[in-house]
Order: C-alpha cells, then structure tokens, then sequence
C-alpha cells in the first residue's frame, strides 16, 4: 500500500514550493489517476516518489508497504519496487539498450537478493519481454533512447517496467506525444503489469489514456494539493468541464 | 634589445649529458654532426615555454626540472611475457610487433613481417646511413634529432595492402628514469594501407621515463592509413610526441589517440594535404587524474582544394588533472572547397580539473566550410537520476555515463577488434577510480 501523508514539497535550488500537502492513499491491487491542469505539481509528486534530488521534502512523509521511503535513494527505492515511467526518458549515447537493461535489472535482482542473470539469460528474457511490446531486436542493440521516435520511447518505458517486476508503478503523462496507436500498446503494457499485489499511480492531463488503463480512483491536483477524489466518471466529468474550477481557487 | 634568456637546470644538465655521451650514440661521423648541430639549435631555442604562444598551456621551462640521463642503447632483461604484462589489454591485439626498450630495438621480442619492408632506424645509422635531417623551428623536434637512438622506419610499397596491423611498443624498463628518444618512419606508396599501432608503455616496477618521439608520416596518393597512438606510461612520466604528416590526393588518414593517465603528455601532430581529396579524421581521449596534464596540439595545413578534416577529441578529469586542446586549421588561399569540423569536449569531474580549448582558424580562401566547437561539463544529474531510478548504484551510474561520454570518440574507431581492446583501456581506467 502506498501512503503520502501531508507531503510537502519544494524545489530545492529556489525554494518554491510545488507539493503543499498532499494526502493520499493506494491500496495494493488498485490503479489510481492523477489529473490535473499544467503546473499542479504532477510532475513534482512523481519525480518526489522516485527521489529525485532536484526537489525537497519538507514536510509529511511517503510510505510504501509500511516503510518510508524519504531517505532513500533512488536506486534503493527502485529495489523496493518503485518505479517511474517518465514523461521524457532519458537519451543515454554510447550505451546499448540491452546493457543498459541488463545493468538495470541485475543491480535490482541483486539488491531483491535474486539471483543475477547470465548475459545469455538475460539475453532470452528480455527478447521475450520486447517481443511482447512489438520493440524490435535492433532497438535492443542501438544507444538507448538515441534517435528513438515519442512511442519507441515510452514503450521503452514499459519494457523496462516488465523487466523490473516493480509492485509501485508511477505512470507520468505515458500518453503525451502519442498517437492512439501507441497508447494502446503502451496501455497493453501496463495493463498486463496490473495484480494484486501491485498499486499503479497513473499521472495524465487528459482523460483518454483512462479509456485504455481504467482506474479505480481518480484523484484531481490542483495548486500543489488534492482537490476532489472520485470514481473512474469523474475523469469523464473533467473531460467536459475542464480544470477551471480548480485553476481559479489560487491560494 | 634582446633579453637573454638563463638556462634552466634541465636545459644546461642535457647539453652537458649530449657532450659526455654523444659518441654512445648510433651513427658515423656525418650523423654525428647532424647530431651536434640539432643540439645547437636545441641549446638556442631552450625548451618552449608560456610565451610561445603554441606551448601557452604546457610551459616545458617550469613543467621539466631536470631530463634524465640520456638512453644509449642497453640491453635491459625483458621477456615476451614482461611485453604483454606492460600492454595490459592492448596484448590482444593481433598484430606483428616490433619492440623498442628504453630507446632500443629488439628484435628477440619482435615479430616483423618478412615481406613488409620494415627495418629499425638503429640499423640504418649502424650501416653508415644517415639520420634524416628534420627542418624544424620546434625545439622538441631539435632534441630528438640529436637524440634518436632508434625507431620503426616501415616502408609500404605501392599498391600493398598490409591485412595484419603494425604494433610499435616503447617500453620503459629501467630501474630509473631514463630520456627516449625514438624516431618514427611510416612511409606509404600509391594506394597502399595498413594499420600502425604506437603503444607506449612502462614495465611493471620499472622507472617511468621521459620519451621524446618523432613520427614522420609520408604518403603518397590514393593510400590509406589507420594511425593509433597510445600512452598508458604512468602518473610519474612525461611524453611528448611529435607527428608530422603529408598526406597525397585521396588519401586517407584515421588518426586515434589515447592518453591516460600520463604525468605530463604533449602530443602535437602537424597535417599537410599536398593532394587534393584527401581526408584526416583524427580523434581521441585524454583521461586524467591526479596530476595529470595532457596536451593535444593539431595543425592542419589545408594547403591544396577540396579536403576535408574532422577533429574530435573528449577529455575526462577528475582531481585537479588538466587537459589542453588546440586546434589550428590553415586554409590557404588557393584551399577552395575546404571541409573542416573541429570538436573538443571535457567531463570534469571533479572542481579542482582544468581544461584549456583553444581553436585557431586561419582562413585565406573564400568559399570554404569549417567550423568548430568547444564543451566542458559535469555529469549531467537528470541523466544520473534516470540511470538510478533503474536501480543502478550511483558508482556504476556514474561509470556508465563517463562510459557514454568517451563512446562517440571511441565509435570513431572502425576496427571493431580494435575499438573493444581501446574500450577496455578506458574501462580499466574508469574503475581505478575507487581503488
């Protein structure tokens, strides 16, 4: 179950302040929505569960299956389970693809206690994982993310989350840049990666990745704070009203 | 008015040393005159410093304060398997090899080629040759003319392609420093290739020295060249290197350099096209911890049309190492269609590491492309954050990204063999940081 409990935030170079109290609540096996209009803090509440330094915690705290994660990097979060899909990956030149996935995974098996795969294992398992995601062998062999096009990216993203077996899945505007296409692969993804044992947080501006990834609660974030929580129908409801009732409440 | 300038130490101690030893060096009478004639005009010019404006960054009056003895030629005990513990990882590559220790060839240790016309410039001076004369207002040059004791003269005859590369191994295996001092010949026909590979290298538990080598670089048209310089000589030695090349119309020359953990390096190459479509590609890495300083001076002389240069090199440094890169591109005036990219970048790592980039375009012709660019940075933390969020520890997330910042030089390299063993060197280096 993941926890956020009165958490704020600020950008730790100038002090501003993104996250003012933020409460909130996904229980295992569930996938909740994050809406919100441009600079509610999104972006900030993804970056601040996966530890991004950038930002400080000033207040509240974020637990995940009981234990806090604040002191923790973000390498050690990543072995407890957490893991980011970014809105903008990252392009790494001169580091294939499948090394960089084979030292991603085995530093987390390690740090699991599982047992670290063999390039030849690893090898299989990932081309299976890619097959499934339609990414293509000769990705696997280029610089990762180097040259790749938006919906290459994120189904990037998402092979990595299937070879990461994380249980906190933190989806950041997975949709942005995509064609319909793209998001019903990258949805299929995820969607496969849904159980019981696993709480999915999907972050989105617009309602339509909410076709594909239906979640169970959705929780709208204006000005740094949650401002109203419903069921799936409120994501539809905002799609015809908009965000302005909650832009006009500035603090 | 003239001011005179006081010798230092270093300057006065090897003029003394060239006097006392001068007769132990190869060579009849005539090269003996050579000899004493290039220390004269070494003695004149003195080592350069701060206010030749080429040598800005590497000042040789402060940086040398003493030249070792002068190597002579002795026969230190050295095994094929010391050679290959002192390569490190460059004993994979496959290659003949021709082997020089403390400034001396030998041949024990050395498998030339049979058919490749390949000799070593102590036999030449030994059978009464002469000891090719160098114009040269570099002092450095000046020195290693009354200094060279040996080096590989490797003649590729018109039309050879050499299918096996050449590995030309300095090594330094005295129990203390010495001054070597090797002069280099490649000298390649119409449509001739072939790959040299310069290694310089140091003996486990011996001396690192100072070596001042010269590589003359001829060839003719249509040829192709893979030139690959390496130093790994250790934190306590100096090296500086001259290579000056001149290169025939539609001639290629690739040029890879690689620096690492060098004391003091100063690699300066002089280009000149004397044929049109010729290309130099030459690239490189200067990876420097500690003390380290290490200089890349290139000057490309597009003295004939439609040739093109590429120049990358990267610098990584940590500590309060400092690397240095010029770049001086001529264009003459008659240099129509003159293609010219130059590139220099620096990792730092540290706050206490210094990188100098000075590009220098001479431009006399109008209808011309040449351009180039210089950047320094730090581990870039948006993609530091990324890697970790993947569950990589900040250690080997960081390795990575130095890794995927050498990796555009190093792609450079179009023998794969070569490119993997190169790699490895620097992988190497990159781990030795936590030790």
């Amino acid at each position: 179950m993941l926890e956020i409990k009165d958490l704020h935030a600020k950008i730790a170079e100038d002090g501003t302040e993104i996250l003012k109290g933020i409460t909130l609540t996904v229980p295992k096996g569930e996938v909740h929505a994050i809406m919100g209009p441009n600079g509610s803090g999104k972006s900030t509440l993804a970056y601040v569960l996966a530890g991004r330094s950038d930002y400080e915690v000033t207040s509240g705290d974020i637990l995940w299956n009981g234990e806090s994660i604040l002191e923790m990097s973000p390498d050690e979060r990543a072995g407890k389970g957490v893991f980011l899909a970014f809105q903008y990956p990252m392009e790494i030149p001169g580091v294939s693809t499948m090394t960089f996935l084979r030292t991603s995974v085995n530093a987390t098996r390690k740090k699991r206690g599982q047992k670290e795969y063999s390039t030849p294992e690893f090898m299989k398992v990932a081309r299976a994982a890619a097959l499934h995601l339609g990414v293509k062998d000769d990705m696997l062999k280029r610089a990762l993310n180097v040259g790749f096009s938006g919906g290459e990216k994120k189904r990037m993203e998402v092979l990595q989350m299937a070879l990461l077996e994380p249980t906190l899945c933190v989806l950041d505007e997975t949709d942005s840049g995509l064609d319909i296409d793209a998001i019903r692969i990258v949805s299929e993804g995820a969607n496969k990666l849904r159980g019981p044992d696993k709480a999915m947080l999907v972050i989105t501006h617009y309602q339509r990745l909410l076709n594909y990834i239906t979640p169970d609660k959705v929780h709208v974030l204006a000005h740094g704070r949650i401002q109203k929580t419903g069921g799936k129908e409120l994501a539809l409801e905002l799609e015809k009203t908009g965000y302005a009732e909650f832009t006009g409440k500035a603090a | 008015m003239t001011v005179a300038i006081i010798k230092t130490k270093a300057e006065q101690g090897i003029v003394a040393d060239f006097a006392a030893h001068a007769q132990r060096l190869p060579g009849d009478a005539a090269t003996g005159k050579t000899r004493t004639e290039a220390m004269a005009a070494f003695a004149r010019a003195g080592l350069p410093h701060r206010r030749v404006e080429a040598w800005k960054y590497t000042d040789l009056r402060v940086a040398l304060k003493a030249f070792a003895p002068i190597a002579t030629g002795d026969q230190a005990q050295v095994s094929a398997a010391d050679v290959d513990e002192a390569l490190g990882s460059l004993a994979a590559i496959d290659a003949d090899r021709l082997v020089f220790v403390n400034g001396c060839y030998r041949r024990e240790l050395s498998t030339p080629k049979p058919q490749v016309n390949l000799f070593t410039l102590g036999e030449v001076l030994r059978s009464g040759g002469a000891l090719p004369a160098l114009k040269t207002d570099e002092a450095v040059v000046s020195l290693n003319g009354a200094l060279a004791t040996d080096g590989a003269v490797i003649d590729i005859a018109e039309g050879e392609k050499l299918a096996k590369p050449i590995l030309v191994i300095a090594i330094a295996a005295g129990a203390s420093a010495q001054l070597t001092t090797l002069r280099h010949a490649i000298k390649l026909g119409t449509g001739a290739t072939a790959t040299v590979i310069e290694a310089h290298v140091t003996l486990t538990g011996a001396a690192a020295s100072q070596s001042n080598s010269v590589l003359e670089i001829s060839a003719g048209d249509a040829a192709g060249l893979t030139h690959v310089l390496v130093g790994l000589e250790g934190n306590a030695a100096t090296h500086i290197e001259t290579i000056a090349a001149t290169l025939g119309a539609r001639t290629t020359l690739n040029s890879f350099q690689l620096t690492a953990s060098t004391g003091l390096a100063r690699n300066q190459m002089f280009t000149r096209f004397a044929g049109e479509h010729a290309k130099l590609d030459i690239s490189g890495l200067m990876l420097g911890r500690g003390r380290d300083h290490i200089d890349t001076t290139l000057v490309i002389d597009h003295a004939v049309p439609h040739c093109e240069s590429r120049e990358l090199f990267k610098a990584v440094l940590d500590d309060t190492a400092r690397a240095v890169f010029q770049g001086k591109v001529i264009v003459r005036p008659d240099a129509q269609k003159t293609d010219g990219k130059q590139m220099a970048k620096a990792l730092m790592l540290s706050e206490g590491c210094e990188f100098d980039s000075k590009p220098e375009l001479e431009i006399y012709a109008d209808d011309v492309v040449c351009g180039h660019g210089a950047t320094v940075a730090e581990i870039d933390p948006a993609m530091m954050f990324y890697l970790r969020s993947r569950g990589i520890p900040k250690e080997e997330a960081r390795v990575m990204l130095i890794e995927s910042f050498v990796g555009e030089a190093l792609e450079k390299i179009e023998n794969e063999k070569l490119r993997e063993v190169l790699s490895e060197v620097t992988r190497i280096w990159l781990s030795a940081r936590q030790a």
